[in-house]
């Protein structure tokens, strides 16, 4: 289906050319890796600290607590604990899984899986992620400056969003920071959606696309879209701050014509329901292809899959009023927003049989990255099935604002995403470093990582059906909340636990891309293109752009003479 | 061996046009979702608002803006003109000039609505027709940018890239006309 075929560009010979400002997809897939992986560790200490404010109010947070809080003696102080949480948010969604999920592996597997040699605009690439730099940058400036970081919740909302309730210059920062990622986000999202319909290899109809590349463009499409509404709110709400317009001004402005406070939050959510579907479905594609890959079958109903994603893609731009059923909505517009909501788990259901049907009789093999998606399939059954409460308008405005809503879109977003994403980098380190990962590392890290999220975030779920609130620095000054501190303390541990886990990871990634065995061109036995050239892949990847003649999943085919694979190259094997 | 090189040339800037075309078309749609926006915060206030504009504040006077809606629409006119030959590069310069000349009335505009004491923070049109106009006029200044790169360009060489350079930016300049006559028409006249 390729329009023309690029050319062959000589490799880059100096430092900067080769590892800094790369024009090279596998190049800026690596950075976007590496970014992702610092912000994870950033992120994740800011969640241990929350977490210990919580188990253990009062104490000193262990080890770095007297550095960084010395006023306190080490214990997290009430305006830095909504730091805290505000960062924690903000971090984790924009500048750690949408790095690694679609910035690392958008990047390295879309031209590598449709047998391209790179993306169709490699300057805007680059510039892509530089501007993601510069965003980053401003971010963690506005960690330092004079009244803290910005504080009002990873949403945002105006009041306290607006010099009433951040009079500091780190919300603003805040704003600019994440619009900047915006337009990075939304200058790979061009980019990935020109290289998906331009650039597959002749033969490759979209049917023919791996999944992930189907969980990657949808999420494209839907950046493309949905960044812009955000850029506008985080404009307007910048304008609010800096230049006196009162768009989000309530109350006094009244008098000269109001603003609307919740006009944001209407804007916010537009955007912010398909960024839960942005984060979520390259975890999907890709959870989708390796259940299949390690199976040892072809996944079951793949079309389905691929269509009930982009109908999913489409529901998820509806739905978006159930996160303000408490906002005074109109009971039609609620009840609505709730039908909308209930439909998408129709097609989510479509998917989620069709991972089961992949399993049912597979040869599974269970290493690492199939560990992974499991655990994906597990904890995302548990995140999407307690959606349905949230969805409900009758539960909701009882569980809004819990920890109830924090476990479950922990166990949507943090932990399938998470898993997802630790899935591709066991799969594709590979074909990154040319270097194998440890596996008895990678399991330890998985059956670590498992225990504690799911002791963490079951624990969140329990609490909030209790009753607890999110956001609150000491809940237990409430007297019906005293009884549920040994339970927050037993999620703090398990939070504790799982940070530990990473530590297997990050010792496992770095002595493997250096010490690690040599990888074969296909250690895992899979047919798709990246795995039909040399590990690690080299520069332009394919010397000549590959003919493809069947799916990807074309696994445990008896018609198959020697090995139970076959490449996409190869012609469909049939008796 | 020339005729089939020839081909692969002829094949490679075909490619090259579905691909500029694919990404600014995707571009475009970004840019239009955050006007959308934009306009769907506007149309909120509007129709919520029990008289409108707001109590206590006139009508922006209409010859600032009508002006500027007619040379933004010259400006496309003229593009149109230069797209149809590249070579001739007196309608990018006219365009050039005309979008200049936007932002020169623009400021104006500015000038005049404080010098009638309708300042950025007195209320919610005031703020509509500030931060909207800023918006819009940051990416003329973008595209203005972008046209004189065109110029640079095309007085180098006129051949097939550059025809796609100039479609592209012109894909822009056209929808950024179009966004201001969506705002004249809403924020000064209805």
């Amino acid at each position: 289906m390729a329009f023309f075929e690029q050319h062959i560009h000589e490799a880059p010979k100096t430092f900067l050319s080769k590892y800094v400002f790369s024009f090279d997809h596998k190049v800026i897939g690596k950075q976007f890796l590496w970014y992702g992986i610092a912000f994870l560790g950033i992120g994740g200490m800011m969640a241990l600290m929350i977490r210990w404010t919580l188990a253990f109010p009062g104490e000193a947070f262990p080890l770095i607590g007297h550095f960084l809080f010395p006023q306190t003696n080490g214990v997290v102080p009430p305006d830095t604990y909504a730091m805290l949480f505000t960062m924690h948010g903000t971090i984790m969604i924009f500048y750690a899984i949408t790095p690694i999920l679609i910035g690392a592996f958008g990047n390295f597997c879309i031209p590598l899986m449709i047998g391209a040699r790179d993306m169709v605009f490699p300057t805007l690439n680059m510039l892509s992620f530089w501007l993601a730099v510069v965003s980053a940058i401003l971010l963690l400036v506005s960690l330092f400056t004079p009244l803290g970081a910005a504080a009002g919740g990873w949403v945002s909302y105006p009041t306290l969003s607006l010099l009433i309730g951040s009079p500091g210059i780190g919300q603003t920062l805040w704003c600019l920071a994440l619009f900047i990622l915006g337009v990075s986000s939304t200058m790979g999202a061009v980019n990935y959606i020109a290289t998906i319909i331009t650039l597959r290899a002749p033969g490759m109809g979209y049917f023919d696309m791996p999944l992930t590349i189907w969980g990657l463009w949808l999420t494209a499409v839907l950046n493309a879209l949905f960044l812009p509404v955000l850029g506008a709110g985080l404009l307007l709400l910048t304008f609010d701050r800096v230049f006196g317009t009162t768009f989000f001004l309530a109350g006094a402005a009244a008098t000269s014509g109001s603003g609307d406070p919740v006009l944001f939050q209407h804007v916010f959510w537009i955007f912010g329901h398909p960024e839960v579907y942005i984060l979520i479905l390259p975890a999907w594609g890709i959870v989708s292809d390796l259940l299949s890959f390690f199976a040892r079958k072809p996944a079951f109903g793949a079309r389905a899959t691929a269509l009930s994603m982009t109908s999913i893609t489409v529901l998820s731009t509806v739905v978006y009023g159930h996160h303000m059923y408490t906002t005074q909505m109109s009971p039609l517009l609620t009840q609505s927003f709730m039908m909308l909501t209930m439909t998408i788990s129709i097609p989510s259901a479509i998917f989620f049989a069709n991972w089961l049907g992949t399993l049912w009789k597979g040869s599974i093999r269970f290493q690492t990255p199939m560990l992974f998606s499991l655990g994906v399939v597990f904890v995302f059954g548990l995140g999407g099935l307690t959606g349905l409460y949230l969805a409900t308008v009758s539960t909701d405005l009882y569980l809004h604002d819990t920890y109830f809503v924090v476990g479950h879109f922990h166990y949507t977003m943090a932990a399938s995403v998470l898993l997802g994403g630790f899935a591709a980098t066991y799969f594709w380190f590979p074909k990154m470093f040319g270097r194998m990962l440890n596996e008895t590392l990678g399991k330890i890290h998985f059956w670590i990582s498992i225990l504690g999220l799911n002791g963490v975030f079951m624990g969140m779920m329990i609490v909030g059906y209790a009753g607890m609130h999110r956001r609150i620095y000491n809940p237990f000054v409430y007297e019906f909340l005293e009884k549920l501190i040994p339970i927050n303390t037993f999620i703090t541990w398990s939070a504790i636990l799982m940070g530990f886990g990473q530590l297997f990871f990050v010792y496992n990634f770095v002595y493997s891309m250096f010490k690690g065995p040599v990888a074969t061109q296909n250690p895992w036995e899979v047919g798709t293109l990246e795995w039909t050239i040399p590990s690690p892949a080299p520069v332009h990847n394919f010397d000549e752009i590959p003919v493809v003649k069947c799916g990807p999943h074309e696994l445990g085919n008896p018609n198959l003479k020697g090995r139970d694979f076959q490449y996409q190259t190869e012609e469909l094997v049939e008796v | 061996m020339a005729k089939i090189m020839a081909e692969n040339l002829n094949q490679n800037d075909q490619g090259q046009e579905v691909i500029s075309t694919v990404g600014m078309t995707v571009a475009l749609v970004s840019f239009a979702m955050l006007f959308a926006t934009l306009m769907m915060g506007f149309a909120m206030f509007r129709f919520t608002a029990p008289v409108w504009p707001p109590a206590g504040m006139n009508r922006p006077s209409l010859i600032l803006p009508a002006l500027s809606t007619l040379s933004i629409f010259l400006s496309s006119l003229s593009y149109i003109w230069f797209e149809k030959d590249i070579a001739n590069k007196k309608g990018l310069i006219l365009t050039i000039i005309l979008g200049l000349g936007f932002m020169l009335l623009q400021s104006l505009l500015w000038g005049q609505l404080k010098s009638q004491g309708i300042f950025v923070s007195s209320g919610i049109f005031p703020s509509i027709i500030y931060a909207f106009t800023w918006i819009h006029a940051a990416h003329i200044v973008a595209a203005i940018g972008l046209l004189f790169w065109l110029l640079n360009f095309v007085l180098k060489e006129v051949n097939a890239k550059a025809r796609r350079r100039a479609s592209s930016v012109g894909k822009f300049w056209h929808f950024l006309g179009i966004v201001w006559f969506i705002m004249f028409m809403t924020i000064f006249v209805l």
